[in-house]
Order: C-alpha cells, then structure tokens, then sequence
C-alpha cells in the first residue's frame, strides 16, 4: 500500500471511498458539482477523522522571481547588506526574522525555517528547475517536479479531485510544472487565466447519460487499441480520460464564494489570499499538491519598497492559511512550503534593489511533519556564504519528502535506470522534522 | 541676484563613501555636510576641506537607515530614520540632545520651515507631524494620505516640503496623492493628483513601484513641483524616464509636465531657483543624473550624469554650487556663470 494513499483498498477504506463518493453525488442535483457543502462532510463525519490521520497534503507558496532571505527569514540587522529594516522575536525562543513578517512571527512554532541553501544558480530558469525538481536537468531523463511526485505518492488512483494543481496568475515567469517520466497523469491541473478551472463543464448540449456512454465508447476504443501495445503514453493518455469526471466534479472547489463571508474577508482580498483560501478547501477536498505561485520578486530596483508590499502579502495570507488549516485539524497533515528559485544578493545596488543569488538563502516549512520553531543551517554574519549546514535543493526534497512520509530514497525504475525520489547523495534536514 | 548658469554644469569633486548616504543638510555658508547614512548615523563631511573625510556623530543614535536630516539653528541638526525617531544632535559636539519617537512605522523624508523654527517628519504610518524645532514637543499631526493602495498594498508617505513662506507643508504619497495643508492651522488647503508617477502591475509582476519622491514649491509659493519617475513596463528596474509635474495648486490644475529625455529613474529631489526661472532635480536608475529644466517651457537647460544615484542635494546660498549625496558617493556640481562675483546670495528656495 501506498503510505500516503487516501484508499488502500481495505474494507474500512472502501466503505470510506463510498461514502465520499455518495457525498460527491448527492450534491450533483442535476449537475457535477462537489461542492464544499459535501465536501465538508470531511469535517464531521467519523471517517473523516480517519482520513485526516492518514492523509498528507502539501501547498507550495511559490515565491517566484525570487524573495530576499534578508527581508524574511534571514535578516541581518545593522550589516552593511541587512537594510533598513529590523529584526523581530518570534514565538520561538531565540529565532528572530524580518519585521516585515509580525504575523508569521508570532506563528513560528509552527514552521521551520532552512537558512543554508546554496543552490548554486542565479539564473531563473534553472533556478526555478533546479527547485522545482530538486535536482539539476539531466540530458537522459526528464524529471518530474515536487508536485507530480508528491501527486504520485500521496495522490490515488480513482481519485475524484485533481491529484496536483497549480496557480499561476501572473504572466512573469511562469511556468506551469512538469510531471517529467510520471506521465500526464500526474501533470498538474493549471490555472493561469482565471481561478477557477476553464473548460471543465459538461457541455449543454450533451445530457450526462450521452457524456458517460461516450466515455464508455471511448474507453471500449482504447482498449482495443492498446491491446498488444506496451506503452507508458497510452496508458497515461487512458488514465487522464478516466479522471474526467472526478475532474468535472472539482469546479466549484476553485469558487471562493462557497465559503462564507467571514472567512474570505479573513483571507483578505489579496489575489494571493484567495489563493491561498483555494488551496485550503482543494487540500480539505483531499487533493495532495497545491502549488500557489506569488509572482514577482524579482526586485532588482527598489528591494525594500518590493518587499513592504510582497511581504505584506506574503505574512498575512501565510498565517491565515496555518491558522485556518490548524482550526480544520488539517495542519498536522498538510506540509506548507515557501521558497522560489532562489534568494537575492546581499550586496544592494544603486537602485536600492538586489539581484540573484543563489549561494546563501532560506526557505520555510511549516505543520506536516515539521519541527516547529527550529531553525536549520546558518549564514555568514552579512550573508555572503552559508557558514554551516549547507544544503542543497536535493537535501530540502529530501526534507520535504521524510515530513510526508515518503522515502526520499524509494526509487522509481525507468526502463533499467534507477531513480531515487530525491537527488542521489540528498539527506534529510533531521533537525527540522518532528 | 544669484551668480548661476545652468549651462556651465560640471561636476568638480567625488568622494567616495563606504556606505549609501541617503539625506544631507549643508552648514550655512561653508561646505560642511551633515548626511544621514545606511549604516544607521549621521556624519559630518567638509566637502570643501583639502583632504575630506567623513567624521561619524557619537553616542546612541539610529537603529536603522537615517532618511531625513534637517538644520534648525545655528548648532542643531535633527535626523530621521527608518526606526521612526527624531534625534537632536549638538553639530559642534557631535552629540545627540533629545530623542523622540516620532512615528509608528518609517520615517521617509524630513523638512525645516524657512524659520528654523517648525520641522515637519512624514511616515509610513501615513502621518505628517509637525514639530517645535526647539523643544521637541509635536505640533500637530495630519494626514491624507491612505494607509493601503488602491490595490491593497501598504501605501508609503515618501514627500514633505514646506513654501518658502512657511504657510504651507506639502505631503505626498506613493499612489501620486498630494495634500497641502496651512502649517500654522493644520487645515488642508488643497490636493492635486500625479498618478502617472505610480505604476501598478496588475498582471505581469502584480505588484508597484515609484511615488511621489520629491516636492518643492516655488518661490512665490504658487507653484508646486512633484517629482519621481514615470509609468513602468517592467518594474523590476526604475526603467522609465524620470519625471517632474509641476501644478498650480491652488487652481488643482497641472501646468507643466517635464519627461527627462536621457535619464531614467527616480527624481529624489528638485529646488527651484530664486528667481523660479528654472528647477534643478537630481536622483537616478542604477546611474545618477542632475538637470536643470526652465520651468515655464518645461525645456531642458542642461543635465548631465551623476556619477551615482542622488538622494539628495543641497544648494550654496548663491546657488551656483550643488552638493549631492547618495549611493556610495558624494558629489560636488558648480554652475557659476562666468565673472560671477562671490557672493551675497539670496537662500535657496528649499534645501529639503
């Protein structure tokens, strides 16, 4: 059995499966919709309890472009290269961050944060590669990204929600992830235009019988094709065909209304915050990644004044997320991350902005399987160079894989090449898991 | 009478500085600068000595970037910075007299009244306050300036000027926002817009840069100068034209707009001329500029390259020499026509 799999297969598990899925269909009514009134079933119902023990559900905070180290999680007050602004107390003893972070302060006990990254490239593109799959691009193989992986592992097979989505409203930089050699099957669900799924709906024309007799047509079909043929396209192109109607079902998971006022006033009406609120009730509906990417921080002119309005953003839509997903029960299950491509330069340039750097930078992780209140690794005193415990990409995707419960080093057979999880020679960063 | 010529600009001295001055005030009548700094205090620096060195104020100062620094008597300075203090300083001593928790949030920019008698501080916490220059004590505060943009973002309070006058305080705001308001009563007199000095992206970058950066009236107080840059396609640099509009402001209407032709950024600061003939700006991208434009043409007199981004300047009372400072740099520009005269100048119109 999977160890992340929401249904294993037993008798307790199917009885759940079931139920789940009459939940789902008792809110169709004439359509698809799984909405949250049926969804939040996952809240009351006993079996709910049981799943909530058992599943393990990631959210990404994409910081992309590139947030500075020094004006969140690594701040070097009164250096040369610390900027104007102060360092904070957190909740946890002895850890101190940006100011422009209060809130994620007072809620450290629940995060951890790695202060020793030295990824090595500044460049966005691979930057943002290297920390999307945890590795360097090699020429033979096409890796698959944290969230196709973390799809894979902790997604399952007749799962009636998307197993990987991934937002991405902003136009620079964006890039819309990669489920590598896993197939299509675990490509991520991408938004980019708008926060809700396009394309999704049943057609008017088409009545729900001729949809599934269709399906059924065209399943019929494909079997018959890939008789005989052994080919990891066809059954990943059969597979996502039969995801369809889970996948339909998933709409009004992306509508924001369905929760009730207060709360999307708590989320604030940020577009990051709304996000931030989807990922909550697609982690609460069971989908294992959710990736939010909080495009551009790329401040290579006026770092501060950048940073006074991301971090903003950045620090209120963070706790709101953990303090939501811990009133729900959910945030000792779900593993919420922020980091980007890298880190920005100590050095500040004449336009008051900082540039790419890669050798000294943060990222944090909070709830699932977390030491919370830890801080790893340590940066020289005007953050230069990492001065102990540096870690690479591999060893965070390691980290990240252990808080889950997943083996970073399970590997996957491709052809007769193996295949670990997380980079070879990547170790877990033990002084921040639980 | 001043002795200046625009078009003689050259720059005649550079200094260099191991750290990012962001404000000076000049001595009167001498090339003593007082400037505040990134390492979190203020120094002295003799621009015109032989061999020039910057000389650190003692004793417990600033806990973050000094931004804003102001002369209010013969012997006193009062800076402002980033930790949302004022700090008195004996100039001869160089040693704090009284400290003041002035604001909430960062203090942006300082001014002095013409008098020397009023300073007035501008913060994040989108509050302008007025202060006894002698004693410390706050005046009265105002604000009209929201604390979010239009966007839901933190908005900033980056400007203050006073009217050479002394009447008025003009305050301005990231999102282009000004508010003038009567000094003596607190009493908002007037607002005028520079939205074009604000740009938001909404889809690219989704976030903001620019704002008004710098306010100057003119001489006779009628005209207000609002300075910064303008509209940005990419605002991961300050890639757009610097920019200056100026208004009548008390009609609300907007008389002149001056879109510098070769330099881009930020204008950190600008002062008109005693005679409010032409106005000199300074301030930059990853490079420095400092140009003079004749104010009722909007035409560009002269410019030329800074040999590093300006945040701020002071002029000579003859006003035919520039003293700027900024990123690792002091500058000195003279502009003296030829067979001036040494001589017995009006002030400048705002050295804010």
């Amino acid at each position: 059995m999977n160890p992340g799999s929401f249904f294993c297969g037993s008798a307790d598990h199917g009885v759940n499966r079931r139920g789940f899925l009459s939940a789902a269909a008792l809110g169709t009514a004439g359509t698809f919709a799984a909405d949250m009134t049926q969804l939040d079933l996952l809240r009351h119902s006993a079996w709910a309890d049981d799943v909530k023990k058992k599943e393990k559900r990631v959210i990404l905070l994409w910081l992309a472009g590139g947030a500075s180290q020094f004006e969140t999680w690594d701040p070097k007050p009164g250096r040369p290269t610390g900027g104007p602004f102060r360092a904070i107390q957190t909740a946890s003893s002895g850890v101190q961050i940006s100011e422009l972070m209060p809130k994620m302060a007072a809620r450290m006990q629940t995060t951890a944060i790695i202060r020793s990254l030295n990824t090595k490239n500044g460049d966005h593109g691979g930057g943002s590669s290297l920390m999307e799959t945890g590795r360097r691009k090699d020429p033979g193989i096409d890796y698959p990204d944290l969230g196709a992986l973390c799809a894979k592992e902790l997604g399952r097979i007749d799962s009636a929600v998307p197993d990987y989505v991934s937002l991405y409203s902003s136009t620079e930089g964006r890039r819309k992830g990669t489920s590598g050699f896993l197939g299509a099957r675990y490509a991520p669900m991408f938004l980019s235009e708008n926060m809700v799924p396009e394309n999704v709906r049943r057609l008017e024309t088409i009545s729900d019988i001729d949809h599934q007799d269709r399906a059924a047509l065209r399943d019929l079909l494909a079997k018959r094709f890939a008789q005989n043929r052994t080919s990891d396209v066809i059954g990943s192109h059969t597979n996502a065909y039969q995801r369809v109607r889970g996948l339909m079902a998933s709409e009004k998971l992306f509508d924001i209304e369905q929760e009730p006022e207060a709360m999307r006033a708590k989320y604030g009406p940020t577009q990051f915050g709304q996000q931030c609120l989807i990922a909550r009730r697609l982690v609460e509906a069971g989908v294992p990644f959710v990736k939010v990417a909080r495009a551009w921080w790329d401040s290579h002119g006026q770092n501060f004044e950048t940073h006074r309005e991301l971090c903003a953003d950045l620090d209120h839509s963070m706790a709101v997320l953990l303090d939501d997903l811990k009133d729900r029960g959910l945030l000792e299950h779900t593993l919420v991350l922020t980091f980007g491509e890298f880190g920005r330069t100590p050095q500040i340039n004449p336009s008051l902005g900082r540039d790419h750097f890669a050798s000294a930078w943060s990222a944090s992780l909070s709830g699932c399987g977390v030491k919370g209140g830890a801080c790893y690794g340590k940066t020289d005193p005007d953050g230069h160079t990492v001065a102990e415990g540096e870690a690479s990409a591999g060893d965070l995707f390691a980290t990240i894989l252990t808080a889950l419960g997943i083996d970073p080093h399970k590997e996957y057979t491709l052809g007769a090449r193996p295949v670990p999880l997380s980079d070879f020679g990547s170790k877990p960063i033990k002084e921040v898991l639980a | 009478m001043t002795t200046s010529d625009p078009t003689k600009l050259k720059m005649t001295k550079e200094f260099g500085l191991p750290t990012i001055a962001f404000c000076v005030a000049r001595v009167p009548n001498s090339g003593r600068l007082i400037f505040g700094s990134s390492d979190f205090k203020l120094y002295e620096f003799d621009a015109l000595a032989e061999k020039p060195q910057p000389v650190a104020f003692n004793g417990e100062g600033h806990q973050s970037y000094v931004t804003g620094v102001v002369l209010c008597a013969p012997n006193i300075a009062v800076s402002g910075s980033y930790d949302g203090k004022l700090i008195w300083w004996d100039l001869e001593k160089r040693e704090p007299i009284r400290t003041v928790s002035a604001h909430e949030l960062w203090i942006r920019r300082l001014a002095v009244s013409p008098d020397g008698k009023t300073i007035a501080s501008v913060s994040d916490d989108m509050q302008c306050k007025l202060w006894n220059a002698e004693t410390g004590e706050m005046l009265r505060q105002f604000s009209d300036h929201k604390p979010m943009t239009p966007h839901d973002f933190p908005s900033m309070l980056y400007a203050v000027t006073f009217s050479p006058d002394g009447k008025f305080v003009a305050t301005g705001d990231k999102v282009g926002h000004v508010a003038i308001w009567e000094t003596n009563s607190g009493a908002k007199v007037a607002t005028v817009e520079a939205p074009t000095l604000y740009t938001w992206d909404p889809r690219q970058r989704r976030h903001s840069i620019g704002g008004i950066r710098s306010l100057a009236f003119s001489p006779d107080s009628k005209l207000l100068a609002v300075g910064g840059t303008g509209q940005i396609g990419n605002i991961d640099h300050l890639e757009a034209s610097a920019r200056t509009e100026i208004f009548d402001w008390q009609a609300g209407q907007r008389v002149k707009e001056i879109v510098n032709d070769k330099f881009k950024g930020l204008v950190e600061h600008h002062v008109f001329d005693p005679s409010g003939q032409w106005i000199v700006s300074s301030g930059g991208d990853n490079g420095g500029f400092v140009s003079f434009h004749n104010v009722e043409t909007g035409k560009t007199l002269h410019q030329d390259k800074a040999p590093m981004h300006v945040h701020q300047f002071a002029l000579n009372e003859a006003c035919d020499t520039l003293f700027a400072v900024g990123h690792h740099k002091i500058a000195i520009f003279e502009f003296k026509a030829e067979a001036a005269k040494p001589a017995e100048a009006a002030p400048a119109t705002s050295t804010n």
